[in-house]
């Protein structure tokens, strides 16, 4: 699992690669902190390479959510899998995120 | 080009005791302002803004070339330091002012209520305290007043204060027009505001004592019953499943769904979940139970209730489709999760018997 974080136009965006499951979920969840720190920038979690992910991932995904709307932030989703997207249907998380 | 100001000696006098003392001065707009803030917050009122200044020289200046004869001391001036707190209804003015009593020794003899007007004139209204900290040190000059009491105020004085000509009587007079006209709004949207309040009241009534027919569905009524976690036991027996954990979130971005619906009535959303609770169950659990998902939000129930309305509804993917899009926006990817809803749903008991109805 690679995640990797970078600037990008005003952007804060993280590129998250392979199985985020819960072996790799709180070492990916540390490298995602500077998410919750971020005010100023927006929010992009890049998910082409992800290519799985559990309910440890989708904590994750929830907390940057939780922290991005205490700013009135949203956190923009791009290049999910559509078996990816299915999955946080299912758990009703799809409005959460803004899909670009 | 600005008049130049010109200073007798009692005036400069005046002028340096104030550069001495400007430290002091800014130490206590921030304390007043401090003090005042939480003393707000902590009653649970919210202002459109507090602002706090320390008087500047130029403005002191010109104070003291009108009338400083009337000044002994700099101490004399009340205003040097100013927190003016802007409201949006006038009667969180008087609330502001009862704060403003416990938190601070107010000058009765010199604080005025500006709001109290002749019968027949209409102008500035603003109510202004005297204050001093309850700890002692220099008085300071508290304004309150509402948003649109201070737009007022603010343009006349940008328009009636600038250059030397006086304004001629009909200017005045339309500013005095404009100050009655805003002093209506200002009462409307206080009656506005308590109407809308009952409004919500009733409804929570109704909503609570379970006379659903009777309540319109609309943002503040699905407000209401959503307080009542009327999702919570069909939210719970999904969960089950995985033995999930239920994650709060809006059910809000539901309602034009259910409008869409034709439901028009608390009524109508009861008999919708009662209806469709037991096939929403069954859906969920042909999805979930072949995950490991244990994380499920709050509107899981709801979102398996819409589906199973529509496909009740003889809905196609079109119509799938259409709630993805509805709470999530629209996306050429809700094609893919309305075929793969129709899919799992094609073996369970009610789509076969809407199949048995149509051959």
């Amino acid at each position: 699992m690679k995640t990797n974080i970078h600037e990008e136009n005003g952007q804060l965006i993280a590129i998250l690669e392979g199985r985020l499951d819960t072996s790799v979920s709180e070492e990916v969840e540390e490298k995602m902190r500077p998410l919750h720190d971020c005010t100023d920038k927006d929010i992009v979690i890049d998910c082409t390479g992800l290519t799985y992910i559990s309910s440890s991932g989708l904590r994750i995904f929830l907390t940057i959510v939780k922290s991005a709307r205490a700013k009135k932030k949203p956190v923009y989703i791009k290049g999910m899998s559509a078996n990816i997207r299915s999955v946080l249907a299912m758990a009703g998380f799809l409005n959460l995120f803004v899909f670009i | 080009m600005e008049k130049e100001v010109k200073l007798d000696p009692h005036g400069e006098a005046l002028m340096e005791q104030f550069r001495k003392r400007l430290p002091e001065l800014e130490q206590l707009a921030k304390d007043a302002y401090d003090q005042l803030t939480s003393a707000l917050h902590a009653q649970g009122i919210y202002v459109t803004a507090i602002e706090h200044r320390v008087k500047s020289e130029k403005s002191l200046a010109g104070k003291l070339e009108l009338k400083g004869a009337k000044y002994k001391s700099i101490e004399d001036v009340t205003d040097l330091v100013g927190i003016r707190v802007i409201t949006f209804y006038t009667d969180e003015v008087d609330k502001v002012a009862a704060i403003a009593k416990c938190v601070f020794d107010i000058d009765w003899q010199e604080s005025v209520d500006k709001r109290k007007h002749q019968l027949n004139t209409f102008g500035y209204n603003s109510l202004h305290y005297i204050c001093r900290l309850r700890q002692g040190g220099l008085r300071f000059e508290l304004q309150m007043r509402t948003a649109l009491q201070h737009v007022w105020s603010t343009i006349e004085h940008d328009i009636g204060y600038k250059g030397e000509v006086k304004l001629p009587n009909e200017y005045r007079r339309q500013f005095s027009r404009l100050a009655g006209m805003l002093e209506l709004a200002d009462d409307e949207f206080s009656r506005l505001r308590t109407t809308v309040t009952d409004y919500r009241r009733q409804i929570q009534s109704l909503v609570k004592n379970g006379r659903l027919d009777d309540v319109q569905l609309s943002s503040d009524s699905f407000r209401s019953f959503v307080d009542l976690n009327p999702f919570d036991r069909l939210n719970k027996r999904i969960a089950a499943v995985n033995q999930a954990e239920i994650y709060p979130v809006s059910l809000m971005s539901y309602l034009p769904l259910l409008e869409s619906f034709g439901l028009e009535t608390l009524g109508d959303v009861q008999r919708f979940i009662e209806d469709n609770s037991e096939d929403a169950y069954l859906l969920a659990l042909s999805q979930l139970a072949v995950t490991d998902l244990d994380i499920l939000s709050s509107s899981t129930a709801l979102q398996y209730l819409c589906v199973v309305y529509v496909l009740k509804n003889d809905g196609g993917r079109k119509d799938v489709k259409f709630i993805y899009d509805t709470i999530n926006g629209k996306n050429d990817a809700n094609d893919i999760l309305a075929d793969m809803i129709l899919e799992q749903a094609k073996t369970l008991a009610f789509m076969q018997q809407e199949r048995d109805k149509t051959t």
